[in-house]
């Protein structure tokens, strides 16, 4: 495809939300994907992009979210209803290599207060910042929910050896005007970090968990 | 009878019956077992005394055959491969050279013909690299190891037989390892260093053995290991580029491909030449393959190669190799095993890991604050290593007492004007990494030196203030924030939302940049619908916003910018500014003047809190490659670029990149001396040729010349001419001048060659 449109956009989305909903239907929320091939990009010369976009939905609602907070912050999670570590209990984990792996893979993201982020490396090692699940910090002026829902809903693009790359945008859940603009923004942005821009990319797909993948570009 | 002559000079011509058995073994047969018998024989001679053996040659030659014809025999000669293989492990520490040299080539032979299989060759002749004592037989057999891979590589990579050296390998470097490491383990390191040079192992557990060597024992090892880590990649590239340019050379002979910029050109003729001539099945063949390989040509430049990465990002765990590197080979606790040129060595490899897979490996920086002082010998290596080490995710409590440490020794007034330099710039390679581990106060003073006297030293200072000027300005003091990240500043405060520097967030670009240029310019041109119905109409639904000139949005950075004539632009960059005598608060100070321009800035830097008046733009329309040029030409046009990447050196940089310690020590001021200014020399003359071009250009190929014509041309027609009579009819004097100059010209030519 040489180009895409909105038309275009809006007609897959049509298709993929009707294939989720009427002609398999599943018992779990399906998440629609934005899948990326680029073209004419070394990887090893050119320099590697990396991020980070707010959409304007929370594409996964179901996102694991754990706070690293102090006595306040810890309080105030546990009251929005969100997992939440003190310093006593990473200090518990000892560094222990797959103690912290395994927390890393528990969670999808993570949050810490501005008072204890300075010592996660210390205390967790390069093992989070490997899985890019780094905290991101949150200060006690700053509204804790506020933050969760912006860090569930920024989407991170970073290429790594391969060619390839894929975030999700949305669910099926949304209709077809959101999930249209999530699109969008994922993929104008995208654009916008390559060098060459629509000539580094190869193809733009979209795919739901379980569904066929819809060729966009 | 021919035949029976033959026959009777069988058992002495070892050479004749080898020809003949190729031709038909079965006949042969008894021949062959004769000669069979006979090496069994002088085989159990040589097992039982090795060194007093004398009929070498004889039993040289009987190998050899043997070898040569054992496909036609598989069941009698089932046990020789053995046989050789044993005799080379038993003995061979005395055999005689030629002999060993032999059994070598015999093996190799017996596994080209596949009788045994390469992993066992390796498996026979890899543990005598170890073992034996001599240099050559060494050489040989390594050489051999080489061209084995290399070959069993060529078209497909052969996983097995590569899992298998890497095993040996493997065992070799941990068998040599422990308490008394023996330097064997070199030779593993060196073979595994030849074949990743060679794109032939490209994979993890290459590196891996790598790895293992530089953790070795043995100083020579480690040092292999390390060395291989800091350089094999250049060295790698360097070796592909060669391979390609020899590769372009040999393709040269084919008529179909050529240099990039003849194929074309070529197909063109062709293609020309096929609607004119007649159309030959021939041409049109030749038509096809010229468009095939342009086609492969083509392909082969836009496909990525991608398997090839640096050995340091193929590590399995970098956090353990750092960690162990530095634990075994530089804590103090360790030893002085290594010279401090090797400490460097390796310090830079810990170095490189920590900065490229951000590492914690906290024990190093306090580790080099020792070393860091102005009397250090290669200090500025050190300091390389400091700045490489640092990056975004490491604690600014580790960090600052290093920068501090710095400042003290290096940045002060007692100290000369290039240890100054040396010290703030390798303090600014530290913050471009890790820009909170300075406390404001501390780089407020460091900042004051962009006053220094010294040219280097006040643009290491320049440098640090156009680094702070873009990360965090509220850092420097009001005077060097300069005038848009003063204006920035205040928008941010005025609008409620002060950014500040904050641990933990990653420095990545978030929402389109100069988007909101975009929307106004679109805006203004009357392109903005905001119900999309309008989008059909729209640039993007048309042909022409998505087919732009490649060229040209390729290099639309050069392209004319639109410049108000009015308004006053400061162009000269920081770096560049030639004249040193210009005082650094000149350019870097507030000027109050020109509104116009401030309010031009301001707009933009407004709109950018609007996010969602920005994100409406992203939401309902695809940019199409035109809107991207124009969005890259209005982005240059309202200078935000410069605003973007900041000085020179901010942008560029990554946690990734290596730092040169050369660089660090800042431009060198004054003349250049006598060496430097042979070698700027040399490097223009690198490409020049010298001297008579004479013989280059009879060597190449070329058509005849009409000189050669005149002499091959037939004297029967030349006789009559004017040129060949008025020879003869010249006066004595013209002949004696004639024949003067040719002598002379004799001897010129026979003293050149």
């Amino acid at each position: 495809m040489s180009k895409i449109t909105v038309a275009g956009v809006r007609g897959s989305v049509k298709e993929l939300l009707d294939y989720s909903e009427n002609t398999k239907k599943r018992n779990f929320l399906e998440t629609v994907e934005l899948q990326i091939g680029l073209k004419n990009y070394d990887t090893q010369r050119d320099k590697r992009f990396s991020g980070t976009v707010k959409l304007p939905q929370v594409p996964r609602p179901n996102m694991t979210i754990c706070v690293f907070g102090d006595a306040h912050d810890v309080d105030r999670a546990k009251h929005i209803g969100v997992d939440a570590m003190s310093v006593d209990d990473l200090k518990k984990l000892n560094k222990n290599k797959k103690l912290i792996k395994k927390l890393a893979k528990k969670y999808n993201a993570f949050i810490a207060s501005e008072v204890l982020i300075k010592q996660v490396p210390r205390l967790l090692g390069p093992q989070l910042s490997k899985a890019g699940k780094f905290p991101t910090p949150v200060s006690h002026a700053d509204d804790l929910y506020g933050k969760i829902t912006e860090v569930k809903s920024t989407i991170k693009f970073q290429l790594k050896k391969v060619l390839c790359l894929a975030v999700a945008v949305g669910n099926v859940g949304m209709d077809e005007d959101q999930l249209v603009t999530q699109i969008m923004i994922a993929s104008n942005f995208l654009v916008s970090l390559l060098k060459k821009h629509w000539q580094n990319v190869g193809s733009l797909v979209i795919k739901s968990s379980m569904g066929p993948s819809f060729r966009i570009y | 009878m021919p035949k029976r002559r033959r026959a009777a000079l069988l058992p002495s011509n070892i050479a004749l019956l080898q020809n003949l058995i190729r031709r038909d073994p079965g006949s042969y047969k008894e021949e062959f077992l004769v000669q069979y018998r006979h090496y069994a024989t002088q085989k159990e001679i040589l097992a039982t005394n090795p060194s007093g053996f004398h009929d070498t040659e004889a039993f040289l030659d009987q190998i050899g055959f043997i070898a040569q014809v054992c496909t036609c025999y598989p069941s009698e000669t089932k046990e020789y491969p053995e046989d050789l293989a044993d005799l080379l492990k038993a003995h061979h520490s005395v055999l005689p050279v030629e002999l060993r040299e032999k059994i070598v080539q015999s093996l190799v032979l017996l596994r080209n013909r596949g009788i045994i299989s390469s992993e066992r060759l390796i498996q026979v002749i890899f543990p005598l690299l170890t073992t034996t004592n001599s240099k050559t037989f060494r050489k040989d057999i390594y050489t051999t190891l080489v061209r084995i891979l290399k070959n069993a590589n060529r078209n497909t990579k052969a996983p097995k037989l590569n899992r298998t050296v890497q095993t040996l390998l493997f065992t070799l470097l941990e068998s040599t390892d422990g308490p008394a490491a023996a330097p064997d383990g070199l030779w593993a390191a060196k073979l595994a260093r030849e074949l990743w040079r060679r794109s032939i192992w490209d994979d993890p557990r290459t590196v891996e053995i790598m790895k293992q060597a530089a953790l070795h024992g043995n100083t020579k090892v480690a040092i292999a290991g390390v060395s291989f880590f800091l350089g094999v990649d250049r060295e790698r590239e360097k070796a592909e580029r060669k391979k390609r340019g020899l590769a372009d050379d040999d393709d040269s002979s084919n008529a179909s491909s050529d240099d990039e910029n003849d194929d074309k050109p070529q197909i063109a003729g062709i293609k020309h030449r096929m609607g004119i001539n007649k159309k030959t099945g021939k041409r049109a063949r030749k038509l096809e393959a010229a468009m095939r390989s342009l086609k492969k040509k083509e392909k082969g430049a836009s496909l990525p190669t991608q398997l090839n990465f640096s050995a340091i990002h193929l590590l399995h765990d970098p956090q353990g190799f750092a960690e162990r590197l530095f634990s075994q080979t530089l804590s103090r606790s360790s030893g002085n095993k290594f010279t401090l040129e090797q400490r460097i060595q390796i310090l830079n490899l810990v170095s490189r890991l920590i900065g490229v897979h951000k590492l914690s490996v906290l024990g190093l920086y306090s580790y080099l604050l020792k070393y860091l002082t102005p009397k250090q010998r290669n200090v500025t290596q050190f300091m390389a290593a400091t700045a490489q080490a640092s990056h975004d995710l490491v604690p600014p409590d580790v960090l600052s007492p290093v920068i501090r440490k710095i400042a003290d020794e290096f940045v002060s007034d007692g100290v000369a004007a290039e240890v100054a330099a040396a010290g703030l710039n390798t303090i600014r390679e530290i913050l471009t990494r890790n820009p909170l581990a300075i406390e404001a106060d501390l780089l407020q003073d460091l900042t004051a030196y962009k006053g220094s006297k010294s040219k280097s030293v006040m643009m290491a200072a320049r440098s640090l203030i156009g680094l702070y000027r873009e990360v965090a300005p509220d850092m420097l003091s009001r005077k060097d924030r300069g005038k848009i990240a003063s204006m920035e500043m205040s928008a941010a405060a005025a609008a409620g939302e002060v950014k500040k520097l904050r641990f933990g967030v990653e420095n990545v670009v978030e929402g389109i940049p100069g988007l909101e240029l975009l929307e106004k310019w679109r805006k203004e041109q009357g392109l903005d619908k905001d119900d999309e119905d309008a989008v059909p109409k729209d640039a993007e639904d048309d042909d022409d916003a998505w087919d732009i000139d490649v060229s040209d949005s390729e290099d639309s950075d050069s392209g004319w910018i639109d410049m108000e004539s009015d308004v006053e632009y400061n162009v000269s960059d920081e770096e560049d500014d030639a004249d040193g005598n210009t005082d650094a608060g000149e350019d870097l100070s507030d000027d109050d003047s020109d509104k116009e321009q401030e309010a031009e800035v301001n707009q933009p830097t407004k709109r950018v809190k609007t996010e969602d008046a920005l994100q409406t733009l992203m939401a309902t329309k695809i940019l199409t490659p035109a809107d991207f040029q124009k969005l890259d030409e209005l982005r240059t046009k309202a200078g935000l670029d410069k605003i973007l990447h900041g000085g020179k050196a901010a942008s560029a940089t990554t946690h990734e990149d290596t730092v040169d310690a050369t660089s660090l020590l800042g431009p060198k001021s004054g003349k250049a001396d006598k060496a430097e200014r042979l070698a700027a020399v040399m490097e223009g003359r690198q490409d020049r040729q010298f001297g008579p071009k004479k013989g280059k250009k009879d060597s190449q190929p070329h058509s005849t010349t009409n000189k050669e014509k005149a002499r091959k041309k037939n004297f029967i027609m030349m006789i009559h001419k004017r040129d060949v009579q008025g020879k003869s009819k010249k006066s004595l004097r013209d002949k004696q001048k004639v024949l003067r100059a040719h002598v002379e010209r004799q001897k010129k030519s026979k003293k050149k060659h």
